[in-house]
């Protein structure tokens, strides 16, 4: 049997609109346009609502303004979609084998040969679902034997849908598509092919290559083979900033609060130690409940930068008490620290005690000298 | 209603205060100015119902009345004109506004002036007057101090503690704190309130070093009114944390430097330090103070040596810079006085200087040091 590669294509639907959505629920409904609101900006991204009118981003908001009177101008807020997109990623992340973060609101996953364990289709479904579920933000995706098509298929399942382009199959799904529908066909390119009598895709791929090359050079033979569903580009690993983690199977499921609670102190302890001895803060934190069913729930918090055991295990807790709302046996317990710089704990005046910050570094020399697991508070 | 106003004039009274219009109202007619005229007599008004900022100045007008203005128009319109007559026009059926210059006539549509928010009257008692550059240093050495982290409510504003002569001003974010002491100004009363933020710096941007400011308050209000200006700011009512019984007794360790050479070393370093973190590292001994950063994640680097007086044990202890630039910034004195007990323990400066009438404290935690 031939190998074929599996590809999982994510793209956020109208990305900056829906975290503004998320923010501001009047905004749900309406036609939104995210970009400045001075004459000579252009539109970053606009809602459903809003493209019908003919819309579309990067058009002058002057222009779209007078498309769509009603539209509703937001000035976008790029640190808060960074920080949604950091959190879509943290969740690719905890499940992709492999995966590139091709943008902002875009990414690939490479789930070749996951079929010999698991069904990679329902496995791609189950994960939008997680994201969907997880942040409130609505995501499309195609699954495909390459990028190319996962990238095209992505169009036909939005809004907020998914599309299998079952292998084999992907030179006819794309055969009747108009040749814009291919990644790099701009409107200079579709004007010439449309000049020569081509339109579809069906056609662009019967040419020759010899004769695409002669018209369009190098790029004419990416062009033929891109027509033939050929694309055998890789993802590309995608290295954010580390993040330290650590996770704890129970020799035996537990429900006893109590003490899930005391080890997710410990947990929490020993990893403030390792951020404080290699001299780092945290700004995100993130706990993991599988239960007894394997069912598996995280839920994260953007913090204020600290490495104190106190602050940290405040909100482990406090997630933890967000997170555990069924009554049931817990399988596995997780913590992890992101979002980390260097830099040392900043000792706060009303809510630190000399005594606090004396014993933490009395503790952390202790653990220096004998290993980590010395000593921990109760 | 009909009155004339010199373009020039009305443009400096509505930039003053026109920071109180809020950029999200919660009413539509805040982003007006209120003009109430009485006689000759035109008093604006702006407010976000938080902060309400008054002035008075005279008009030439045939009739009372009052009007709500579009702020923002009305000011783009103000900034396009050289200095001249203005006359405006108001319909007081329509609440259309004209306003006629020399070169054309410009028609806006206002608003009912009674739909304008009242501003809370000033009460009697419990008046301080302030000499206007006095409160101005006080404000602008405090202020930069409060929090915007809106979950400690009382520490975004600004704490007044008011003492029969003595008058002691507080800001902190739990990084850092200033305390602000101005003695032998008679209040007769014992009280404290905190101030927002906004209103204050609406005032020292309105006051004149010149001007007597006078001060009055009640349990939900702070009035402060001076010239041909009034302003109204609602307290914030929340307890101030204890700041008393956190500033460090026993500062043994005493470095004395020149401001201006610590604030140009900081300023350098920090450059070099680490963007979120702005952590600088002091190493302190006789006669010398080593500044110092490093940024592990760009291999940045860069350390000045100072000359300084010091009195006390070899320290190292590090600090967020920004922090440190800006309360040097706010000082003015030639040296600063910089006490130390430990390095997990709070640094204080001090203005080095002689003043009867003022005295200055700033504290700063230091970041935790390991070993």
């Amino acid at each position: 049997m031939k190998f074929e590669r599996a590809i999982l294509h994510m793209d956020l639907d109208s990305f900056f609109v829906s975290v503004e959505r998320l923010h501001n629920s009047a905004l749900r409904g309406k036609p939104i346009l995210i970009g400045g609101k001075s004459g000579r900006s252009v539109v970053s991204s606009a809602s459903y609502e809003a493209r019908k009118y003919g819309v579309h981003s990067a058009m002058p908001m002057r222009m779209a303004l007078r498309l769509c009177p009603d539209a509703i101008v937001v000035s976008g807020d790029m640190e808060r979609y960074s920080e949604q997109s950091r959190i879509i990623t943290e969740i690719i992340r905890e499940d992709a084998p492999l995966f590139e973060k091709a943008s902002i609101d875009e990414f690939y996953l490479d789930l070749s040969g996951m079929d010999k364990y698991i069904g990679t289709w329902q496995w791609s479904k189950e994960l939008r679902q997680r994201i969907i579920k997880e942040t409130g933000l609505p995501i499309s995706s195609a699954l495909s034997i390459n990028k190319l098509i996962s990238k095209i298929g992505v169009d036909d399942a939005k809004p907020n849908g998914d599309q299998l382009i079952i292998a084999g199959t992907e030179r006819e799904y794309i055969a009747p598509m108009s040749v814009r529908k291919i990644p790099s066909v701009g409107i200079k390119t579709q004007e010439k092919l449309h000049y020569m009598g081509v339109r579809t895709i069906q056609v662009l791929r019967d040419i020759p290559p010899a004769l695409l090359k002669r018209e369009f050079g190098k790029n004419g033979l990416h062009l033929w083979n891109k027509a033939n569903a050929i694309d055998n580009t890789p993802v590309v690993p995608f290295h954010e900033q580390k993040s330290i983690s650590t996770e704890r199977t129970f020799r035996e499921d537990s429900i006893d609060i109590k003490m899930l609670k005391s080890k997710l102190s410990q947990m929490v302890q020993k990893l403030a130690f390792e951020l404080r001895s290699k001299k780092q803060l945290t700004a995100n934190i993130a706990i993991k409940v599988r239960y007894a069913d394997f069912n598996t729930f995280s839920k994260q918090k953007r913090i204020p930068y600290t490495a104190n055991d106190r602050q940290l295990t405040e909100f482990a807790h406090t997630l933890f008490d967000q997170l555990y709302q069924r009554r049931q046996l817990v399988r596995l317990i997780g913590v992890r620290f992101s979002n980390l710089v260097h830099g040392n704990y900043q000792i706060s005046i009303f809510d630190d005690t000399e005594e606090e910050i004396n014993l933490l570094r009395a503790m952390d020399r202790l653990r220096k000298k004998y290993g980590a697991g010395v000593i921990r508070k109760g | 209603m009909r009155f004339s106003i010199s373009s020039g004039e009305l443009l400096k009274n509505l930039q003053i205060i026109s920071g109180a219009i809020p950029s999200n109202p919660v009413i539509p007619v805040l982003e007006d100015f209120l003009f109430d005229i009485k006689g000759n007599t035109l008093t604006i008004t702006a407010s976000d119902l938080d902060t309400t900022i008054k002035s008075v100045m005279d008009v030439r007008s045939d009739e009372s009345g009052s009007i709500a203005i579009p702020g923002k128009i009305l000011l783009e319109t103000l900034k396009s004109f050289p200095e001249q007559p203005l006359t405006f026009n108001v319909s007081m059926d329509t609440k259309a506004i004209e306003i006629t210059s020399s070169y054309g006539k410009y028609r806006l549509a206002g608003e009912s002036g009674e739909d304008f928010p009242e501003m809370p009257a000033p009460p009697e008692e419990h008046n301080i007057s302030i000499e206007g550059s006095k409160l101005k240093e006080a404000i602008s050495t405090t202020i930069f101090a409060t929090t915007t982290d809106e979950m400690r409510m009382a520490m975004t504003g600004v704490y007044f503690a008011v003492d029969m002569n003595d008058i002691t001003v507080v800001a902190t974010d739990a990084h850092k704190l200033v305390k602000y002491e101005m003695k032998n100004i008679p209040t007769n009363v014992v009280a404290s309130f905190i101030v927002p933020k906004k209103g204050l710096s609406l005032l020292k941007g309105a006051m004149g070093n010149d001007d007597s400011v006078s001060l009055s308050f009640d349990r939900k209000n702070a009035f402060f009114s001076f010239g041909n200006t009034e302003i109204s700011c609602r307290l914030i009512d929340q307890k101030f944390p204890d700041y008393t019984a956190v500033i460090p007794q026993n500062n043994n360790n005493i470095l004395t430097i020149s401001r201006t050479d610590i604030l140009g070393s900081l300023k350098r370093i920090a450059i070099y330090a680490n963007k979120t973190t702005n952590q600088v590292s002091f190493n302190i001994s006789d006669g010398s103070l080593t500044v110092s950063a490093q940024d592990l994640d760009f291999s940045n680097e860069a350390t000045e040596q100072l000359t300084c007086q010091y009195e006390g044990e070899p320290m190292t202890i590090s600090f967020n810079a920004k922090f440190m630039i800006e309360m040097l910034n706010a000082l003015h004195s030639e040296n600063v006085r910089l006490e130390l007990s430990s390095p997990n323990k709070a640094g204080l400066l001090y203005p080095d200087q002689d003043n009867s009438e003022v005295e200055i404290m700033m504290l700063v935690m230091p970041v935790m040091t390991h070993g």
